[in-house]
């Protein structure tokens, strides 16, 4: 029998029914919330140095390239066989001190509630030194990086995603490993096996595709990279197939730029061949190479660098005792008379970037005038300039300056000594090897020692443990150009010896 | 008084207090009670003693005429329990000895024919399991209180529960009755466009949803005669987008001078009009003064119960910043002019109907309580009569006071404090300020003591 005592009045069950509705809105207004804060708000570590920033702060390359933390910490261990005790240093990576949890130049970026790693700009632009007889690696944050071996960090890569033991089991034995120190709990392996697994091995094996055409090409070797190649592939989708691009255009390996004294830069016309006066442009575009894409970039974070940069200044010779000042004084007469018209110069009041007075500075010289070597030239195409104007198109950002030059640009040369190897490529190891012709140059010769040579002003140059042996017979690597009398590679020993120590000063 | 007046106040004493000729009714001054409404009665609907002592104190003060508190035709269409109702031969006896107290102090008095509708405060517990009839399902958008659209069935027994409400007035001796067209209630819920959504003959244009109440009209004629006063109360505006302006507006003048035009039925309908204005109750314009925030938060809780929005509003009132927020806005859509508020939509009702049947009076509500300011009504034709209710509360003998003076010494404040006491509390004037008194104990017992006169001479003495 039903009983029917108890009814609820139609206001009653009018308020019952609103607050069933009210309550579904509500549930979904926090789904909405939780979804936001976990899978599309994105949470970074802010450093209040801009130091520190440059070093360990994102730019937004996590989000669409990084790996998960976990499988960052993970990789060396799993393959220990290849990357030895050194793990990621084993391509260059540095830290600060003993005992970093990261490396710099990788930073860390919460998306869609899995913390993500990967790189930023300062992995391309510290350099670092030691001094002969002196242990103590100094770090330089602003100049470019001697040690990273950017090709074989993407070949391992390319080579874990085809490793067949690269298995969601094995991967998440070794996070929870006291190695690593994952501790997964059991959701976490649940993500980890079912999505975090699948996305990363995907991406392994599409950078395999992508960048397939890097097996073709000659060792960057540590301190250079393939600008603007993996750039058309990644970015554009080029085809990179033997059909499509040219041995001289598939070697144009170069060193990374200083990044410091920005703000006398703008307007001139560098990136090795002076393909863009916008310093805003480089830095948005070298980011890409560094793993944001248009959508992810963090703007706001590469802006605080670019501000940083702006006025960094360019580190002094190390040993300033070394200089012997009377012949830097006699290098001084020299360098104005043949170098200053394209490089600027320094005096008592600094540098001088006045392009008034040092006419040809920050513009390019022609190919068959400068005559150094024509791979990093070629790379860069009118179609790829035509592929970046349309970056970030709809955006006041939106790249516009990129174009085609005919030669290689004049840079200033504050800071030179901290530069080394020279030519764009890295091909001549010491400022003083770049004043001798070519024929005289070292033909052969090692690059991966950071010791620093205070005389001819380079890194050693001979072979060592992990010594890169740099061939400049090969293919991208010419160290021919840059002599002849106007460029001081025919005046006396003395003299050239004068122009180098005058250029330490600078 | 206006300083810069023509008339003197013994100008505006001989029009107030000059005879008022309905075509079956006259009321010996132009000073109406309006209807106001007190719990004062059985809880089943039978009058009680406390509601003579109240309709007869008003008469004792010189009112010529009132208009009876709000009076059910049927349980369904109360708006407050222990209200007198007219459901039922068995109330007449009480009504007759109503009318007998006042006739007594040579008053008349109307009986308002009202039914809520959807617009029942606290319909009691023999409607708890009701939604309010009305002429839409749509609830009403300030309390949430629930509605049901009437079926042709349903309308048809309301017609005749107003009909026999007439009825049982004309036996009981009383002087004729009002219709309550306006203010929210059912009337107005057929009759206001802003309301009113059918898509029967009941709705639609101003002809179709005045339908019902001219079948009323008719329904009431059969019953009584046509010798017997009828009045219809109704809005001049609805404003029904009062307090909130996505709602649709309601009638406009003209649609209510039409609708009056139709309900005086070519000589066979209405003898006067009652000119109001909101379409609901309570509304910024009805009655026109404040909105106390205290009384408020105290009394209204009782509505948590009847109405789906009522919590929402309750804890609007209950928040101190978003109670005063929103008592601006009451005070902002009230607009600054309280007293004689709806002038011109009687004046404009009072020239269409006059070039019709100059038989046919006017009366105006809203505030008036000064001799200059009604006469100045009365002269400028806009209206035959004024009724009034607060300010009678608040100074029980006010006919008395304006045949002396302009306006009583403690003028009534329109706080509306008795409105909203009446919820819970017996009603009365409870403004503290109007009280004399050397301290907030001795002003307190004063307005108790005059709160509770209605109960004296108590029902067995």
């Amino acid at each position: 029998m039903s009983s029917d005592n108890d009814r609820k009045t139609p206001v009653e069950i009018a308020v019952a029914r609103h607050r069933r509705w009210w309550l579904a809105i509500v549930v979904l207004l926090l789904l909405a919330v939780v979804y936001y804060l976990v899978f599309v708000n994105q949470y970074v570590v802010a450093f209040k140095s801009q130091n520190e920033h440059f070093m360990h702060g994102s730019i937004g390359s996590e989000t669409a390239t990084g790996p998960p933390y976990w499988v960052f910490k993970a990789l060396p261990v799993m393959y220990a066989d290849k990357l030895g005790p050194e793990g990621w240093s084993r391509f260059g990576f540095l830290y600060e001190k003993p005992g970093d949890d990261l490396p710099i130049g990788v930073s860390r970026r919460v998306v869609s509630g899995v913390e993500r790693v990967w790189l930023n700009c300062s992995v391309c632009h510290v350099g670092t030194y030691h001094l002969p007889g002196d242990p103590v690696r100094h770090l330089i944050p602003g100049a470019p990086s001697n040690n990273l071996r950017l090709q074989e960090f993407i070949r391992f890569f390319i080579d874990v995603g085809r490793d067949p033991g690269f298995t969601a089991d094995a991967l998440i034995a070794t996070i929870d490993s006291p190695k690593v120190g994952g501790d997964l709990n059991v959701f976490e392996r649940l993500v980890y096996r079912y999505a975090v697994f699948p996305r990363v091995k995907n991406a392994f094996l599409d950078l395999g595709t992508q960048l397939d055409f890097v097996k073709r090409q000659e060792e960057w070797g540590p301190g250079r990279v393939d600008t603007f190649n993996p750039y058309k592939a990644l970015q554009f989708n080029f085809p990179m197939d033997e059909a499509h691009i040219s041995g001289a255009a598939l070697n144009g390996s170069s060193d990374y730029p200083a990044i410091w004294r920005q703000r006398p830069r703008e307007g001139m016309n560098l990136h090795w061949d002076g393909n863009n006066d916008s310093v805003a442009e480089r830095n948005l575009s070298a980011a890409l190479g560094a793993g944001v894409t248009p959508v992810t970039v963090d703007r706001a974070s590469i802006a605080r660098i670019e501000d940083w940069m702006w006025d960094l200044p360019s580190p002094p010779f190390p040993v300033a005792a070394k200089i012997d000042q009377a012949k830097a004084a006699e290098g001084k007469t020299l360098f104005l008379h043949y170098c200053a018209d394209c490089h600027g110069f320094k005096d008592a009041n600094g540098y001088s970037y006045d392009r008034q007075r040092f006419t040809r500075l920050g513009k390019t010289v022609p190919l068959a005038d400068i005559g150094t070597d024509a791979g990093r030239w070629t790379s860069y195409t009118e179609n790829f300039a035509a592929e970046q104007n349309l970056l970030y198109a709809g955006y006041p950002w939106r790249f516009s300056r990129f174009h085609k030059t005919d030669g290689y640009a004049n840079h200033p040369l504050d800071g030179i000594w901290a530069r080394s190897p020279y030519l764009h490529n890295g091909s001549v190891p010491t400022l003083r090897d770049l004043l001798e012709p070519s024929a005289k140059r070292p033909p052969v010769w090692f690059r991966g020692s950071d010791e620093f040579d205070l005389a001819k002003v380079g890194y050693r140059q001979s072979a060592g443990a992990d010594a890169f042996r740099y061939d400049t017979a090969r293919p991208g690597n010419g160290n021919a150009g840059h002599e002849g009398y106007r460029y001081g590679t025919e005046l006396p020993d003395a003299a050239k010896d004068a122009l180098v120590e005058y250029m330490k000063t600078l | 008084m206006h300083p810069n007046s023509q008339y003197i106040h013994a100008d505006n004493t001989a029009l107030i207090f000059e005879e008022l000729k309905f075509r079956s009714l006259t009321v010996k001054n132009r000073l109406f009670r309006s209807n106001i409404s007190g719990q004062f009665d059985d809880y089943n609907g039978h009058g009680g003693n406390a509601r003579l002592n109240w309709e007869e104190k008003f008469a004792r003060g010189g009112i010529g005429c009132i208009i009876s508190s709000f009076t059910p035709v049927s349980v369904r269409g109360r708006i407050l329990v222990r209200y007198a109702m007219i459901d039922d031969d068995d109330k007449i006896p009480f009504w007759r000895e109503v009318g007998r107290r006042v006739h007594a102090h040579d008053c008349r008095f109307i009986m308002q024919l009202s039914h809520s509708g959807r617009q029942q405060d606290m319909g009691g517990v023999e409607n708890l399991f009701s939604k309010g009839l009305s002429s839409t399902s749509k609830s009403d958008y300030f309390h949430g209180l629930l509605a049901q659209a009437m079926t042709k069935p349903e309308i048809t027994e309301v017609v005749e529960q107003f009909a026999q409400g007439a009825r049982r007035a004309r036996e009981a001796g009383l002087d004729g009755v009002e219709l309550h067209g306006a203010n929210g209630y059912l009337l107005t819920q057929f009759l206001s466009s802003g309301i009113n959504d059918r898509t029967d003959e009941y709705g639609g244009g101003w002809e179709g949803r005045a339908r019902f109440v001219l079948e009323i009209v008719r329904a009431i004629r059969r019953e009584v005669g046509h010798d017997f006063h009828l009045q219809m109360k109704i809005n001049g505006l609805d404003h029904n987008d009062w307090l909130y302006p996505w709602l649709r507006k309601g009638n406009t003048l003209d649609e209510t001078v039409k609708i009056c035009t139709m309900l005086l039925d070519g000589g066979k309908g209405v003898d006067s009009f009652h000119v109001s204005s909101g379409s609901t109750f309570p509304h910024p314009r009805n009655p026109a003064g404040d909105l106390p925030l205290n009384d408020l938060h105290r009394w209204y809780d009782g509505m948590l119960s009847q109405g789906t929005r009522a919590p929402m509003n309750y804890a609007i009132f209950s928040n101190p910043l978003l109670a005063r927020a929103f008592q601006a806005l009451w005070r902002w859509r009230r607009g600054k002019v309280i007293e004689g508020i709806n002038l011109d939509y009687a004046r404009a009702v009072s020239e269409a109907i006059g070039k019709i049947d100059p038989d046919i009076k006017v009366l105006c509500t809203g505030g008036f309580q000064h001799a200059d300011r009604i006469a100045e009504a009365i002269r400028s034709k806009a209206c035959d009569g004024v009724t009034m209710a607060r300010p009678l509360i608040a100074n029980n003998d006010l006919p008395e006071i304006l045949a002396k003076a302009n306006g009583p010494e403690k003028e009534c404040t329109y706080c509306n404090k008795c409105l909203l006491n009446d919820l819970e509390n017996p009603l009365g004037c409870y403004d503290l300020s109007r009280f004399d008194g050397t301290s907030f104990e001795d002003r307190y017992d004063k307005m108790i003591k005059q709160v509770m006169s209605v109960f004296e001479p108590p029902t067995f003495h």
